[in-house]
């Protein structure tokens, strides 16, 4: 035999990695690319003949005041939505950890348990919870006496979006808050021990101990918060305002799939695609580095 | 059946309607050719005699479509026809058409699935069924005199105004305001016939403990069922053609002043707008209005069918208004439309596609069509013809416009490929911020006098290419 043990392991290493290569080429790799390709053509999404017009769809989409509007809508959703899920999620999984709650596996369970709803039965309790005349918030302010500050939360246009990502934060704190826990637990528990004889408050441990170490942990589920904002909001938004009102609450990705399936403009469509794929790309970029210092 | 197959790809250039020279099959015909109401020249065989049928399968279900086909084969030996029915048929074909190998025939109704046809639509992918609605029917006259006036030169028949039809009229509908006919009867309220008995009758409603008037909130779209009418009542055909060709001067005429400014009314007056309107989606909406927490409503002739299953007041029932109209001289109004049926341009078996749709207007495709779909065609007397299958609500719905009242329809113009505007939702969604007091009607009319300024550029870039 000439094939020598190490040649014979590289063999057997590619043999495995060469099947699951193959199938990310062909379904992550190849369509982005198609993405990229198709934006450069004026196509319908339906004929064997798209025309290629070069980076017009891109200039368009800088004049195009409903995508601007769109794009400010998911700004302010990716920046409001992470910042206030994580911080919620650290919080509660603080608590829960240090604190000697006999229902602690009780808290546990609820605050998770959006997290395993599916998001279209999320929009729609929402969407419920919302209603104006009978929805939880609306008759909830009326029986404290706080009529006057009932509205139509999803149909006033100053609302809408502060309301959809209160809906956002209550779907995904409880699976950050999960993530935390046990990275707390790994914690090692001397480490507290000795902040308390130090004489160190219970806010001080916080911020000296748990968010230091767990600091890796929490500069994942940052990108992970952004993104997540970024495809759950479609759903949510179809669901809840459609959009609305007057495109108060359009996401760029619905957006995205109205002018692809309803507008049948499928390459301005990939235009948007690509404009998104770049930005979630840089905010990934850019809060890796900005979250850099504080690793360890 | 294969002998046939083969006989015809022998023959390969033969006439489609020459009967066929294979032995075997012709007895067979001559046997099942007893006489039937079925248009379809008997005897008839196709080089191709497999169709594939796409059908949506929404409100009005797809037993028609499986009974008609069954009919159909029985009247036609030898073809064989397979039928693909979802409520999301536009995402089934879509991957189909792209490929290049669409189906023969396509029922696309549906907003999630109407968008594949303007798509198809701007692509000119449709074949010209022009020459069907020119032959004679077995009745002698030829097919287009059997459809409703107006339907097959309106642009949901004829998309491009060449006078040529590319999608062919199927199921037929008519929309406007709704009522509860109980409460009106009770308390002796008469149903208002023009726009100020309408905002008059706010006093009845707020006895009774309701406001007038709500809407599909987040779907503000199905105002057109009362805006559209409205344009026609108030400018007549020219201000119909300026709002649906996009002639921006529509936004400083008088015409818009009047129609919109009803809409101002509805957000302004006291009690007018139900509370929390623009936030609700159409279920919820229409069922307030079911509950009586609001005296009018839009909405078309499938509503009762929609709402069988939803809760509402005592007594409720169902009373069919119209559009009222500006003055007490002119007659109350209705939008109506019309679904379509069509065969793609690259059909594999357009011959046979033609066949199975002059089928669809036979009295026995017709009849079928009201007891398996409780719908009505847009043929003339289809709702006498079905009568004994659809609610009486529904028949005096579609007998209104046979009664006097002024059936109204009309789609925009296609807009240039590649527009990033859909002209219905740059003209109704900010109607959102009017009704929440958001928006004067001066931003709005600004606001859109760009908007068909672009589009107008848009097509005239498009058609100088």
């Amino acid at each position: 035999m000439t094939m020598t043990m190490k040649s014979k392991r590289t063999f057997f290493i590619i043999a495995c990695l060469l099947p699951g290569l193959l199938l990310f080429c062909l379904f992550k790799v190849y369509p982005t690319f198609q993405i990229f390709q198709k934006s450069l053509y004026l196509w319908t999404g339906l004929s064997d003949k798209p025309q290629f017009i070069g980076f017009k769809n891109f200039v368009d989409l800088f004049h195009d005041e409903t995508f601007l509007l769109s794009m400010r809508n998911t700004g302010f959703l990716m920046l409001v939505v992470p910042i206030v899920t994580i911080i919620i999620a650290l919080i509660n999984a603080s608590v829960l950890t240090q604190s000697k709650l006999k229902e602690r596996g009780f808290y546990r369970t609820v605050f998770f348990f959006p997290s395993i709803l599916s998001f279209v039965v999320i929009a729609i309790l929402w969407s419920f919870i919302y209603h104006p005349t009978m929805g939880f918030v609306n008759a909830g302010l009326e029986m404290f006496g706080l009529g006057d500050w009932a509205k139509p939360w999803l149909g006033d246009q100053r609302t809408v979006l502060w309301a959809l990502a209160v809906t956002l934060i209550w779907q995904a704190a409880g699976y950050y808050m999960v993530m935390y826990m046990a990275g707390i637990d790994s914690i090692s528990p001397e480490l507290y021990e000795a902040a308390d004889l130090d004489g160190a408050s219970r806010i001080q441990q916080f911020f000296r101990i748990t968010i230091p170490l767990l600091w890796e942990i929490i500069r994942v589920t940052i990108i992970f918060s952004i993104n997540g904002v970024l495809s759950i909001s479609f759903i949510i938004v179809s669901i809840m305002t459609g959009g609305g009102p007057d495109r108060h609450s359009e996401v760029v990705m619905t957006y995205l799939y109205s002018q692809a399936f309803t507008n049948s403009n499928f390459g301005y469509a990939m235009a948007i695609g690509v404009v998104v794929f770049i930005i979630s790309m840089l905010l990934a970029f850019i809060s890796n580095k900005l979250t850099e210092k504080g690793a360890h | 059946m294969l002998s046939t197959v083969l006989a015809g790809c022998g023959s390969s250039n033969n006439a489609n309607n020459e009967p066929s020279p294979s032995a075997s099959t012709a007895p067979t015909e001559a046997a099942t050719a007893a006489p039937t109401e079925s248009a379809a020249p008997e005897g008839t065989t196709f080089e191709n005699p497999e169709l594939d049928v796409a059908v949506f399968q929404g409100g009005y279900g797809r037993e028609f479509w499986d009974s008609v086909a069954e009919e159909f084969m029985k009247d036609n030996p030898g073809t064989k026809i397979s039928i693909t029915a979802s409520p999301k048929i536009a995402e089934l074909i879509r991957p189909k058409i792209v490929a290049g190998n669409p189906p023969d025939f396509m029922y696309i109704a549906g907003s999630d699935n109407t968008p594949l046809v303007s798509g198809l639509i701007k692509d000119k992918a449709l074949l010209d069924l022009t020459s069907v609605f020119e032959e004679a029917t077995p009745e002698g006259a030829p097919l287009k005199e059997k459809i409703l006036d107006g339907v097959l030169n309106s642009r949901a028949s004829s998309p491009y105004d060449d006078g040529k039809v590319y999608l062919a009229p199927y199921n037929f509908g008519v929309m406007g305001l709704w009522y509860n006919k109980a409460l009106f009867d009770t308390k002796g309220i008469t149903p208002p016939k023009t726009w100020d008995e309408f905002f008059a009758a706010n006093v009845a409603a707020k006895e009774n403990g309701r406001a007038l008037f709500t809407y599909q909130g987040i779907y503000p779209g199905y105002l057109e069922e009362m805006i559209v009418p409205a344009i026609y009542a108030a400018g007549g055909q020219e201000a119909m053609n300026q709002f649906f060709d996009f002639d921006p001067e529509f936004w400083k005429s008088e015409t818009y002043k009047q129609v919109w400014g009803l809409v101002e009314k509805l957000a302004t007056e006291d009690n007018a707008l139900m509370k929390g309107t623009v936030a609700l989606n159409h279920t919820q909406s229409q069922t307030a209005f079911l509950q009586g927490k609001s005296m009018f409503i839009p909405n078309g002739s499938w509503f009762e069918d929609e709402m069988k299953d939803a809760p509402r007041e005592d007594g409720f029932k169902f009373g069919y208004l119209g559009v009222p109209a500006f003055g007490a001289d002119t007659p109350v109004s209705a939008l109506t439309s019309v679904e379509t049926v069509m065969i793609p341009a690259k059909a594999k078996n357009p011959e046979l596609a033609k066949a199975f749709l002059k089928y669809l207007y036979t009295d026995k495709a017709i009849k079928l069509n009201g007891e398996k779909a409780k719908a009505v065609m847009a043929v003339k007397g289809a709702p006498d013809l079905v009568k004994e299958y659809i609610t009486e609500t529904t028949y005096n719905v579609y007998k209104a416009t046979d009664d006097g009242m002024i059936a109204v329809n009309g789609s925009f113009m296609p807009v240039a490929k590649g527009s990033k505007f859909n002209p219905s939702d740059e003209v109704y969604k900010p109607i959102s911020s009017i009704m929440s007091k958001q928006m004067t009607l001066d931003q709005y009319s600004e606001k859109l006098y760009k908007v068909y300024s672009e589009i107008r550029k848009e097509l005239d870039a498009a058609g100088a290419q």
